[in-house]
């Protein structure tokens, strides 16, 4: 009863707190909850601060696209509450969910990223019509992402014409083309080339540093998590190391 | 403008696909319209057979004689009645006619006939009686007793010209009277039902036997356009109350039906082949989502309203089905208008069937301009519906589970 409590005051304290972007409490979500239940997400409770860039790691089977699939609101939690910036997303019917995906969260998907029948630039302004932009917004910020993911030249380029890093970084670019809240990224470097990978980071890790971007993405990779600057650890569906708790515990 | 450009590219991701399914359904116009413009030809020749032809556009007879074809009942005033329609700027010609039922005999057998006592010269102009006949020669104004049958009366009763029959009726007092015949020609029009039961003497020659000298039972009205039917009905029923005035379509309520029901019929078949099509574009639709599954699973994710999934997937189905649609009508049209110019010879394929519905060997398609409308409600209703399926099935992915698949 007290820890309820405790949570509640918490959650009054949300708006206060800016810095907050994902503040999930308690979250489960089991599946064949009636032949043999696996618990993807087993009580898991995250905190997310803005500009923070985070590594979800762990073992294959861990859990780590359920949590991200939940936080992104591509998913529903059998129990437990997620807050992004004071709303809690688990009482969000599956239309106002599809509308808050669009005005909040920016997604890379480890495959299949692109739509294959738009060029890059197509495929970076379809958010930005999906979200009313005006003309001269678009190309402003057309221009200003595809500097800044190196890729000015392909602008006209189809999916299938570019490599896979190079559709990862377009699709980093499109997941920034909404001014979202922060971005889920799920095993982005799954597919590239150690080369890629690491330059796909580069960028991701300057777009956090220049323009304060919240990250939040799995990996399995060493390299990856090394260039994380908070390591949140899973096993079994629970977070079983926090780099951050671990920093909070030592202040 | 996004969506339509993603609908356009999303048809050419399989091209061979794609144009299967824009060729059947141009397939399928083109055998609707083919269809119906095979009809509307057919309908209006077999109009045109029975007005130039068989009834004329308007008859006249005595209100009673049509119900059992007594002779009694002749035209009162027949001739000053015939003089005044001979008079009016819309009559092309006007035929007498006196008519009874009656038994054709020969050595070997019988049969029953409606005797036409007509006057050759206004007959031949009326219904064509003279271009209809295959062997023998017209009436000759030197000799009595000539008679004018059928082919397929001719066939049954074995019959050839110059070959004697007996006719047998009753006169206006109800005697039994005879006259000896004999065949002079032998005619065949595109209704084999007709020839089988009409045949034509001279009006003289019939008077005589029903003595009923210089009178007729009816007057077929030929007019110089079909248009004047109603007006000139009008004015005849206004100035000769006393008579019974029909049109074609009154004489024969059958071939309005016809035209009537050939027109429901053609929609029936317009539905029957877009049914089909029906199947086709579900499937291809569905095919083309199912292959997408995880893409329209990433643009939900994305955030991509249902509404415009659904309109992606609507805007498609119509690209598809306006790429076909001209296609097929452009197909029908210069192959109706080919057929049209000279003609569709069906005499090798039931020809015998034809002509036992009053339709002639060749069929003149016309293009059917006035149902094209109809046909591209019926063709897009197909494709609006046909996408209903697929849509739903799209609608229906979670994001998360159509992004791991
Ligand atoms: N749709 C589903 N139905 C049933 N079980 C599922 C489903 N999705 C995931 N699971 C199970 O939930 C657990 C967590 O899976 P999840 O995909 O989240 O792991 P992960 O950490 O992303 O693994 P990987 O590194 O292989 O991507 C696994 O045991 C998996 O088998
Ligand atoms: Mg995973």
């Amino acid at each position: 009863m007290q820890r309820y409590m405790k949570i509640v005051a918490n959650i009054d304290k949300e708006p206060v707190n800016k810095e907050t972007v994902i503040d999930a409490h308690n979250i489960s979500k089991v599946y064949n909850p009636d032949t043999i239940p696996v618990y993807a997400v087993n009580n898991v409770h995250l905190h997310l601060l803005k500009g923070e860039f985070t590594a979800l790691v762990g073992p294959s089977g861990s859990g780590k696209t359920t949590l991200l699939n939940l936080i992104g609101g591509l998913d529903k939690p059998d129990s437990g509450n997620i807050y992004i910036n004071g709303v809690d997303i688990t009482q969000l019917s599956s239309g106002e969910l599809i509308d808050f995906r669009l005005k909040n969260i920016g997604f890379v998907f480890q495959s299949f990223n692109l739509i294959p029948v738009l060029t890059a630039k197509e495929n970076v302004e379809f958010i930005m019509l999906l979200q009313g932009a005006g003309r001269s917004e678009r190309d402003d910020r057309i221009k200003q992402l595809f500097r800044q993911i190196q890729l000015e030249d392909k602008l006209d380029s189809r999916p299938a014409q570019l490599s896979g890093g190079q559709q990862q970084r377009v699709a980093v670019a499109r997941a920034l083309a909404s001014k979202p809240r922060f971005v889920l990224a799920d095993e982005p470097t799954a597919n590239l080339d150690s080369q890629s990978a690491s330059n796909l980071l580069d960028i991701m890790a300057k777009l956090n540093k220049e323009e304060d971007i919240t990250f939040l993405f799995s990996t399995h990779d060493q390299r990856v998590i090394d260039r994380a600057r908070r390591v949140v650890r899973l096993v079994d569906g629970k977070i079983v190391s926090d780099s951050a708790a671990v920093a909070t515990e030592h202040a | 403008m996004m969506i339509l450009m993603m609908a356009w590219r999303n048809i050419w991701r399989n091209k061979m696909r794609s144009l299967v399914i824009i060729l059947s359904i141009a397939l399928g116009l083109f055998a609707g319209i083919s269809v119906l413009g095979l009809y509307k030809g057919m309908m209006k020749s077999r109009v045109r057979n029975v007005i130039d032809a068989e009834q004329s556009h308007l008859q006249i007879h005595d209100p009673g004689f049509k119900n059992d074809y007594e002779p009694k009942f002749i035209l009162q005033n027949g001739s000053s009645l015939l003089k005044t329609i001979n008079a009016l700027p819309q009559v092309k010609t006007a035929s007498p006619r006196s008519i009874t039922n009656g038994m054709l005999a020969t050595a070997s057998g019988s049969s029953g006939v409606q005797i036409n006592g007509v006057i050759p010269d206004l007959e031949y102009k009326t219904t064509q009686l003279k271009a209809k006949i295959i062997e023998g020669k017209a009436f000759d104004p030197a000799r009595k007793n000539q008679v004018i049958i059928g082919k397929k009366l001719a066939t049954k009763m074995k019959l050839k010209t110059g070959a004697k029959l007996v006719l047998t009726f009753t006169d206006t007092a109800g005697n039994l009277v005879s006259g000896a015949f004999r065949v002079a020609a032998i005619y065949r029009s595109d209704n084999a039902p007709l020839d089988e039961r009409n045949v034509y003497v001279n009006i003289s020659d019939l008077d005589n036997l029903l003595n009923i000298p210089g009178a007729f039972h009816e007057i077929a009205i030929l007019l110089k356009s079909d248009e004047d039917v109603g007006p000139v009905q009008q004015l005849l029923k206004q100035k000769f109350p006393g008579y019974q005035i029909e049109n074609w379509r009154e004489i024969s309520p059958e071939t309005d039906l016809m035209v009537k029901t050939t027109d429901q019929y053609s929609y029936i078949i317009m539905v029957i082949i877009m049914f089909a099509l029906a199947f086709g574009i579900i499937n291809t639709m569905l095919m083309a989502i199912l292959e997408r599954t995880r893409e329209i699973g990433m643009m939900v994710a994305l955030g991509t309203t249902r509404v415009r999934i659904f309109l992606l997937i609507l805007t498609e189905t119509i690209f598809i089905t306006i790429t076909g649609t001209p296609i097929g009508i452009a197909a029908g049209w210069l192959v109706i208008n080919h057929f049209n110019k000279h003609g569709l010879d069906v005499s090798g394929m039931g020809g015998e069937m034809m002509s036992s519905f009053g339709f002639g060997t060749m069929i003149y398609p016309e293009f059917p301009i006035d149902k094209l409308f109809g046909i591209l409600v019926i063709v897009i209703g197909t494709a609006l519906i046909s996408c209903l399926f697929p849509a739903m099935k799209a609608l229906r992915l979670r994001p998360s589970e159509a992004l791991t698949r």
